[in-house]
């Protein structure tokens, strides 16, 4: 019986309540290392929300359509990764041809996505919870766009608190650790904002 | 042959791939029946705990289920009837939405649904350490008892007095601190399931 | 050899702790650092798959073709992960349940694939096992001991054992989110700070900086 999961709820879910990043701690090495800059916590940003949309329906297809039918369950972390590496690649190849200005400011940002954990990880998110294809792509949409939000909220503290007296053993990382803590705590506080159905 | 060429690339790289899926279709295959068996036992335990009886080791608990147990499963889901204490009671299998995905929970109840005798979390997908929490037994053991005439009220947000509801006669327990959400659709789920316990005794 | 074992073991744990000093794959395992035995067994699997692949890449070394050798690499590391699913679904059925998708996570685990990338590529496989099993330990101590303040005060007890007395109200806090980040920052700050009063007298291996962003 698959879950009656409203997809425009678990859109907002993934995005505010859930923030992938902010509760589920994925994709934060790039996210610690990148959000130092505004402008390229943006188009990371925007790299890891396109992949993630994409990927994210074309694992669903292949979980569905090859994996389940052969009874290969088993080897569904290995071919999640091949599909990353897969689109990842051949979206780089599709905006270096098409658009050259776009490969500016988001093809640099494609490499460096093919391992991070939060596509994974929503995608085998998504292949526990066994949700349907349009929660899929709401799930993935939502879950890259939450990301996004959040390394352009950090971005944009850190660019005030690198400027201001920090003790010595907290710098860098440290206080970003810690300024990503309140971020979370900030955004429990739209949990109230959904209701379930 | 040269380490760069690609006919050397190309046989290394499939001759890898090809030894290590071999072994873990090996693995997987050799741990398959242990993995259906531990399948199999979860279910069973579930419905042990939903009842309320205590085993001490896998072999005891299958030998409770085989001996307490009557398969009443019919086109809604699986079911079970059972006499413990000589009280009758109905165990019902029910998957309901969370906040994720499916909460899969199984529920024992009298068969009027009058009083509920248990509930065990068979499967669920919630936040580990928040909606995660409706497994522990602080909150489960809330329902053992619980009067459930008029369907079962989990407590959210102000009304929870964080403590647990220790009342078995109000029909309310409280929900999980921070997870209202999951708590919510706990209860849905709960009543969901109470609702087969009476479809199932009525037809009786 | 005995005297290079143990500069590993000190520069792993300590001078080069993965979390501490490079913040390296925590994303896979803060998820579940509100319980001990969780993070025991998620912490163990990245030992043991950074270790055995570490070991398994280095003696491979000499015959993977450059062109290939990020693939080959995923595939050794998804290979030991996947063993570990499993293991762990048909004999802890009950932790590999709790941990859902984190177990698959072990994969982009950052430090896996840095140490493979930094030293197994130029150490022997007995070495570069020992380099694995160590960097895994260090990044165990950092994150056993998060789960520790965490489960105490979130729960009241360790290990799932009831430890406080029953009049403590548990922290809230703890369970949720933003308390790890707030416990690895103090820890990365304690353990600087200690580090920066007792200069470290070898200097820090520059070989030892592992891809970003990963």
């Amino acid at each position: 019986m698959p879950p009656l999961i409203n997809p425009i709820t678990l859109f907002f879910a993934s995005v505010f309540t859930s923030n992938i990043l902010l509760t589920n701690f994925l994709g934060m090495c790039s996210f610690i290392s990148i959000s130092k800059d505004w402008k390229s916590s943006f188009g990371l940003g925007m790299a890891v929300t396109f992949v993630m949309t994409i990927t994210a329906a074309v694992s669903w297809a292949v979980l569905h359509l090859v994996l389940i039918p052969l009874g290969i369950e088993y080897l569904s972390f290995i071919v999640f990764i091949i599909v990353i590496a897969a689109v990842v690649q051949i979206l780089e190849m599709v905006i270096d041809r098409s658009s050259p200005a776009l490969y500016l400011s988001l093809g640099i940002f494609l490499p460096l996505i093919t391992v991070n954990c939060a596509i994974l990880g929503a995608i085998l998110f998504i292949q526990i919870r066994s949700y349907s294809f349009i929660q899929t792509v709401s799930f993935g949409a939502g879950s890259g766009l939450g990301w996004w939000l959040a390394i352009l909220l950090l971005s944009a503290i850190r660019e005030r608190v690198d400027k201001n007296p920090v003790p010595a053993g907290l710098k860098g990382p440290g206080i970003t650790l810690i300024t990503i803590g309140f971020m979370a705590m900030a955004f429990t506080g739209f949990s109230g904002m959904i209701a379930v159905q | 042959m040269k380490k760069d060429s690609l006919v050397y690339t190309v046989v290394f790289t499939f001759v890898v791939a090809l030894a290590f899926v071999f072994v873990l279709a090996l693995a997987n295959d050799l741990t398959a029946a242990r993995v259906a068996d531990n399948k199999a036992f979860a279910t069973q335990s579930a419905v042990l705990k939903a009842l309320g009886v205590d085993y001490a080791d896998p072999d005891e608990a299958r030998r409770l289920f085989a001996e307490l147990t009557l398969d009443a499963g019919d086109a809604t889901g699986p079911a079970w009837k059972a006499t413990i204490d000589g009280q009758s009671l109905v165990v019902v299998q029910e998957t309901g939405a969370g906040l994720w995905g499916a909460i899969t929970i199984m529920l024992a109840a009298r068969p009027d649904a009058g009083r509920v005798s248990g509930v065990a979390i068979l499967a669920q997908n919630e936040t580990p350490g928040l909606g995660g929490r409706i497994e522990e037994a602080a909150f489960l053991d809330q329902f053992r008892g619980e009067r459930s005439d008029g369907g079962i009220d989990v407590a959210v947000g102000a009304e929870l007095s964080g403590l647990g509801d220790p009342d078995p006669d109000n029909g309310r327990v409280d929900g999980v601190t921070g997870a209202s959400r999951t708590s919510v659709a706990f209860g849905t789920i709960v009543n969901a399931a109470l609702a087969r316990v009476r479809a199932i005794s009525g037809g009786l | 050899m005995a005297s290079k074992a143990l500069t590993v073991l000190k520069e792993n744990v300590w001078t080069n702790n993965p979390v501490l000093i490079q913040i390296l794959g925590i994303c896979s395992t803060l998820a579940v650092t509100n319980n001990l035995r969780n993070t025991l067994v998620m912490t163990v699997g990245v030992a043991l798959t950074t270790a055995f692949s570490s070991m398994t890449l280095s003696a491979m070394k000499d015959l993977i073709p450059r062109k290939v050798r990020m693939i080959v690499q995923v595939l050794v590391i998804s290979f030991y992960v996947i063993l570990i699913d499993i293991v762990l679904r048909a004999y802890l059925p009950d932790v590999s349940r709790q941990l859902g998708p984190y177990v698959g996570l072990i994969i982009t685990n950052c430090i896996i694939m840095g140490r493979a990338e930094a030293f197994a590529q130029a150490n022997k496989p007995l070495l570069s096992f020992w380099d694995g099993i160590t960097s895994g330990l260090g990044y165990m101590a950092v994150l056993m001991a998060i789960a520790a303040v965490r489960e105490l005060l979130g729960f009241g007890s360790l290990f799932g054992l009831r430890v406080l007395p029953a009049g403590f109200t548990p922290w809230t806090i703890m369970v949720m989110a933003p308390s790890a980040f707030f416990l690895v920052a103090i820890t990365i700050w304690a353990a600087k700070t200690m580090q920066a009063r007792k200069p470290a007298k070898s200097a820090p291996r520059p070989a030892a900086v592992a891809p970003q962003g990963r």
